[in-house]
């Protein structure tokens, strides 16, 4: 469970001092929340609290009774590699490496034996419909197959988190449906944090935060079309 | 897929700018071991030369220590027959005065060096198995030995006339089997004969023969209590003398072809910044998934260490075959190997390469594992 106290990040710029996000407490509940909000909400630098990438002027991140936002860098990446796995708008494959390597990299990071790396990996491939794919390096992947090669990559060591920001942004409209009920059907069981603009992507989670300002202005349970 | 593979994707990513990377550190650690060859060489040769030399002491004027034998010869009749009445009272088996008298020029192919012998003194006596190929082996009064390698050189032959001055002319009595030394490129001649030349009674140097029961030292330390003046020194002591001076002149070396290497280290760095800073992106996904700084530092420098082993594994190689190079060519001329990879500069090369490595990935290195995760990803 993460839970979130009174979060706050406030950083200047030049002379004045912007709040990019105030006062948030929430606790973020198994299945899905769906974070959205115009440009300069605050959603980026929530998020960015939430996974320990950044560190909150005030407040703090709770990872079950662990305090994220009190860990060390390297404590915070340890955080990372066992209870989180992430989905960027940009997918952020690593280059060099081919599908099945780039899903293997959190595993390699963990120190699973080579040959149970690879297993795993071409497994979760599998399970996103790229096995076709494994060996081709990212240049060689369309969009909608990048994102659900970074999908797999983020499932890799089953963390209960996911974070995804904006994971359709780049995406035709195939592919964003394709992504997206491999991204909810992954959040069944763990707690998925979607960032996103889009409020059709967000009407599918079991929750929707609202965010104005660097404020959470609401928390919305979308109706569910039968 | 472990962190090494992932320094070789890297690398081989970019394959022109890891290629030229690798040229720079290879020519660099080539010239190292290009230079450093020929103190190894030298130290060979002297140490191959001198375990050859037959007489365990070798008396030269004090301030020339170290050369065995002075350029001018400083020793007067009256030191070198002191100097064989001590020899002879601690039981020395041969004192045999010498001295070496250099003509020719520059070339090599017209260079002659002559090793005076006083009567009934065989050049065996100093270089023990020396033996004739061709004629005697012991010169005459007006006659000469020459070693096989000059013979074959100049083209010297048994009844050749070898004009030393308008007064003194010697004639070729023998010709030399090749021993692989010094004495393959040296012509012996009567003591007497280069004295008058250089117009002199003195000579170069004195050797002392031992039997094998006397302690060399000893006897070398007895000789100058005995005549004031001259120095005793035994193969040993030289040899250390030689080692300082080799030891100042590998320093030199070293000290040029640096030049060379921090051009190799700062290729190295060059290539291994650029490469941060293009991944910057990378790295913090890296993070962002769980990688530690550590993870990320160790996965820079060893970028940065595989360049250098490569390059200095190359260089070696190179260094090695241009060593070669050269040494057919002074051996062809002077009848020496004059340069020598030897094991320990190999060693020194390799570690000296990957410390260039290690030096050159330390602040790229540093730089990628401290930047912020968030800005790394651009989410700021």
């Amino acid at each position: 469970m993460l839970r979130a106290e009174n979060l706050t990040k406030r950083y200047r710029q030049g002379e004045k001092e912007v709040v990019a996000l105030e006062g948030f407490t929430y606790t973020f509940p198994r299945g899905a929340t769906a974070i959205v909000g115009p440009s300069g909400s605050g959603k980026t630098t929530l998020l960015n609290l939430l996974a320990g990438l950044d560190l909150p002027t005030e407040g703090g991140v709770y990872l079950g009774e662990i305090p994220l936002h009190r860990l060390s860098e390297d404590e915070r990446s340890e955080a990372r590699l066992k209870h989180m796995g992430f989905v960027f708008q940009q997918w952020n494959l690593i280059p060099t490496l081919t599908a099945w390597e780039n899903v293997a990299f959190p595993l390699l990071l963990a120190g699973w034996p080579p040959a149970k790396r690879r297993a795993r990996a071409l497994a979760l491939l599998e399970g996103v419909g790229l096995s076709q794919r494994a060996h081709h390096l990212p240049n060689r992947l369309s969009g909608g197959e990048q994102q659900r090669v970074a999908l797999a990559r983020a499932l890799a060591l089953d963390p209960p988190i996911l974070f995804a920001d904006e994971p359709t942004g780049n995406l035709d409209a195939e592919a964003k449906e394709e992504m997206a009920a491999l991204l909810f059907q992954a959040g069944k069981e763990r707690t998925l944090i979607l960032v996103t603009h889009d409020l059709e992507l967000a009407a599918r989670a079991e929750r929707i935060l609202h965010l104005k300002g660097g404020r959470l202005l609401r928390e919305e349970v979308p109706r569910k079309v039968p | 897929m472990e962190v090494f593979y992932l320094v070789l994707r890297n690398l081989l990513a970019r394959p022109v700018r890891s290629l030229l990377t690798l040229l720079g550190v290879l020519i660099a650690t080539a010239s190292m071991v290009l230079f450093l060859s020929f103190g190894e060489g030298l130290r060979r040769a002297l140490f191959q030369e001198l375990s050859r030399v037959g007489p365990a002491i070798q008396v030269v004027p004090e301030g020339s220590e170290g050369l065995a034998f002075s350029a001018y010869p400083e020793i007067t009749p009256t030191q070198v027959e002191a100097l064989k009445r001590a020899a002879e009272a601690l039981g020395a088996q041969a004192v045999i005065p010498t001295l070496f008298l250099a003509r020719g020029g520059l070339d090599p192919q017209n260079s002659f060096f002559f090793q005076g012998l006083p009567p009934g003194v065989s050049p065996d006596l100093l270089y023990p198995g020396l033996r004739a190929k061709e004629g005697r082996l012991l010169p005459s009064k007006g006659g000469a030995v020459v070693g096989a390698k000059l013979a074959e050189r100049t083209g010297l032959a048994v009844g050749s006339p070898l004009r030393l001055s308008p007064q003194v002319t010697l004639k070729v009595e023998g010709i030399l089997e090749e021993s692989g030394g010094l004495a393959d490129n040296l012509i012996f001649a009567p003591l007497k004969a280069l004295q008058m030349v250089l117009g002199t009674e003195n000579v170069g140097a004195v050797l002392v023969a031992l039997s094998p029961d006397k302690k060399a030292e000893e006897v070398a330390r007895a000789l100058e209590r005995a005549v004031p003046g001259l120095k005793a020194q035994t193969t040993g002591e030289v040899m250390r003398f030689a080692e300082r001076a080799l030891r100042i002149s590998d320093l030199v070396r070293f000290g040029i072809s640096l030049v060379a290497l921090a051009v190799g280290g700062l290729l190295v760095a060059n290539t291994v910044m650029m490469s941060v800073y293009e991944r910057t992106r990378e790295f913090g996904v890296m993070r962002a998934l769980g990688a530690k700084r550590g993870f990320i530092f160790r996965l820079v420098v060893l970028e940065a260490l595989f360049l250098a082993l490569l390059g200095g594994v190359g260089g070696l190689a190179l260094g090695g075959v241009a060593s070669q190079a050269i040494n057919l060519y002074t051996q062809s001329e002077v009848g020496l190997a004059l340069s020598a990879v030897t094991p320990r500069l190999s060693l020194f090369a390799l570690l000296v390469a990957l410390s260039l490595g290690l030096l050159a990935g330390l602040l790229p290195a540093h730089q990628a594992s401290r930047i912020p995760v968030v800005e790394a990803l651009g989410r700021v």
